[in-house]
């Protein structure tokens, strides 16, 4: 057999702009438990960042050209994992945050082994499938997960025995955790970015060319796991109960409509997604139950006239713009806006 | 034994109604290649189609359930015709437009009628007594419609020019098409008629159950389970699928308990997925 090509040497696993920024952003996030008490605002950035978590989760697979409607039910085994290590006695965040990430990262290994075999809308039917099967698995322990009532009363998890009860730090945490999810994200998809272009744009051949594929998806699947498991946790914390109705198809949807309205493309794709969709909801207030609605007509939208979703569509008009700017004369301006969406 | 029988009524009234459901749903893949996410939507929209036309219009129950057949058949052909059409060979964006269309249905419902549900009841009332056993009428009504319109989708798919038209173009659509087959004329008639099953579905069922905005969403997780179980695409895996489902639902629902015997249900579809992803009964119609 052929030797693997070695494409992470060829383009080295460098950051561009959009990684940058991204970071850049979640360290901001930091900041907003401190610059302001507004409770309101509190509530809407807890959300934006959870939203945002689980939509990197969707992101990393659909570098792969894999739908998966599974984040929810790797939120749950996060979840339910962080706050059973908080009932039993362990607090500790520096604790329980790790194992919120390796638990359901634990179990993506062997059922990656199964489900990464499958292809397109098999892939997406099996993935709606486990969402269905975790959710029955609580409804059917309640000895352990608290069945249909979930789990609430949970003891606050601590820093360094600091406890981190107040809404101050509820928002720090889950900034905390945000911005290790962005910056394991932005390392994941930029230094296999070679690898997961390959798979995505045929995998058949990519494998023939000698890229072991299994090995990228079941790493990307693994890390996607891991992610959407601090999301469920920092969910959790943040509404004080763990229960099977947060971590449903609803969930998936609403995170699969985050990603590809921000755009797929980029990973600021998720973060403007989930800023945009969860704000909009918010401030539809009392009439949140049409949110749905609003996300349905935005995913028709998207994917009739900008595919690439939100960033997508800047950067198009941006690049064209440049050109412009660049070539005044209408043929070649023409022609470069030809290549732009022949390369899209 | 009474028991038993009972549940076994029950299981077949079940597996008729969602054998309906999961024809359309499977009809979808196998011609045009798209999951429809909508499926459900269209169900709970036949559902208010019929309340509406009982309780608004005052028309009897035959004619409200017809009303709501044309509704979904239509809505159904024209959403193809218009907007599916032009990305059918890209099986994400025709997923992202049927659950945007399945969001907008379900809100569309919450914003005309509102969360309730509303009195909506069958008119045939009553029960059949056979031996020892009581029948309730209003499953036999709704068992031996969908047993018609089985009877009918299947003479129409393998009796008639339409039919093997479909057939042909899920076959191969480039050999199809190149014998004058019309994907832009059959896409949508086919999209249309699994639609309107749904709505068939959704109007004569839910007076018995239930009828809510969100009642597509566990009308979604049956037909995923029922076609996966005969095979994506496969018409006959589909009835065969459905009727164990209902009989599985009906007898663990007695004997196990609701979510022990889904679970049970899930995880084999989840082990047929795996082992066997062209189903129990299904020959690979179509690469994924």
């Amino acid at each position: 057999m052929a030797p693997e090509p070695n494409l992470a040497a060829r383009s080295p696993s460098r950051w561009g702009a959009q990684e940058w920024v991204a970071v850049a952003i979640f360290v901001a996030a930091l900041a907003v438990p401190y610059a302001t008490e507004d409770l309101l605002v509190h509530s809407i950035v807890n959300r934006v960042l959870i939203g945002a978590m689980a939509a990197f989760s969707v992101f990393i697979m659909l570098r792969m050209d894999l739908l998966s409607f599974a984040t929810p039910a790797f939120m749950a085994l996060g979840g339910y994992s962080a706050v059973l290590l908080a009932m039993n006695g362990v607090t500790e965040v520096l604790l329980i945050v790790p194992a919120s990430f390796i638990v359901p990262a634990l179990v993506a290994l062997p059922l990656g082994a199964l489900v990464l075999r499958l292809r397109g809308v098999y892939f997406v039917l099996v993935t709606f499938v486990l969402t269905e099967i975790l959710q029955l698995i609580v409804f059917l322990t309640p000895g352990l997960t608290g069945g249909s009532d979930g789990l609430a009363g949970f003891p606050a998890p601590t820093l360094l025995g600091r406890d981190l009860s107040d809404a101050q730090s509820v928002l720090a945490l889950a900034a905390a955790m945000a911005l290790l999810a962005v910056v394991i994200t932005a390392a994941l998809t930029a230094h296999f970015r070679q690898h997961f272009a390959a798979i995505e744009e045929n995998e058949v051949l990519a494998e023939s060319l000698g890229l072991v594929v299994w090995r990228y998806k079941a790493m990307g699947f693994v890390v996607a796991a891991g992610i959407a498991g601090m999301a469920g946790f920092a969910l959790g914390n943040m509404l004080l109960t763990v229960h099977p109705t947060s971590f449903g198809a609803q969930q998936a949807v609403d995170t699969i409509v985050y990603t590809i309205v921000g755009g797929r493309g980029s990973i600021l794709g998720p973060v403007v997604g989930a800023s945009l969709l969860v704000t909009a909801a918010d401030f539809l207030g009392n009439q949140g139950q049409y949110a749905q609605g609003l996300f349905g007509l935005l995913l028709i939208f998207v994917t009739l006239v900008a595919r690439g979703g939100i960033t997508g569509a800047v950067v198009t008009l941006a690049r064209r713009l440049r050109d412009a700017r660049r070539t005044p004369d209408a043929p070649a301006a023409a022609a470069s806006e030809a290549a732009a969406r022949g390369g899209a | 034994m009474h028991e038993f029988l009972t549940a076994g009524i029950i299981g077949i009234s079940l597996g008729a109604q969602y054998a309906l459901l999961a024809l359309g749903f499977t009809l979808i893949f196998g011609i045009l290649g798209v999951i429809n996410f909508a499926h459900g939507g269209f169900y709970a929209l036949g559902g208010y189609v019929a309340y509406a036309a009982v309780s608004q219009f005052g028309l009897p129950f035959p004619l409200a359930v017809l009303a709501a057949v044309i509704v979904t058949a239509a809505l159904g052909a024209l959403y193809e015709r218009f907007l599916i059409e032009r990305l059918v060979d890209d099986h994400l964006a025709t997923m992202m437009l049927t659950l945007g269309l399945y969001l907008v249905i379900s809100t569309g419902l919450l914003a005309v009628f509102g969360p309730q549900s509303p009195e909506f009841s069958f008119p045939v009332k009553g029960t059949l007594r056979a031996g020892t056993l009581y029948l309730p009428l209003e499953n036999l009504v709704v068992l031996a419609v969908c047993a018609a319109a089985i009877g009918g989708l299947w003479l129409l798919i393998y009796r008639t020019d339409f039919g093997r038209a479909l057939r042909a173009l899920a076959d191969d659509r480039k050999v199809a098409m190149t014998q004058g087959m019309r994907p832009g004329l059959l896409f949508p008639l086919a999209f249309g008629l699994a639609t309107g099953l749904a709505g068939l579905t959704g109007a004569l069922v839910t007076p018995i159950l239930a009828l809510s905005p969100s009642a597509g969403d566990p009308v979604l997780v049956t037909s995923f389970l029922t076609v996966i179980l005969g095979g994506l695409g496969s018409i006959a895996g589909a009835v065969v699928a459905a009727i164990i489902v209902g009989f599985v639902e009906a007898y663990a629902s007695v004997y196990l308990g609701g979510s022990a015997g889904a679970l049970i249900l899930f995880v084999t579809v989840l082990v047929i997925l795996l082992a066997r992803p062209t189903g129990l009964f299904g020959r690979e119609i179509r690469g994924a």
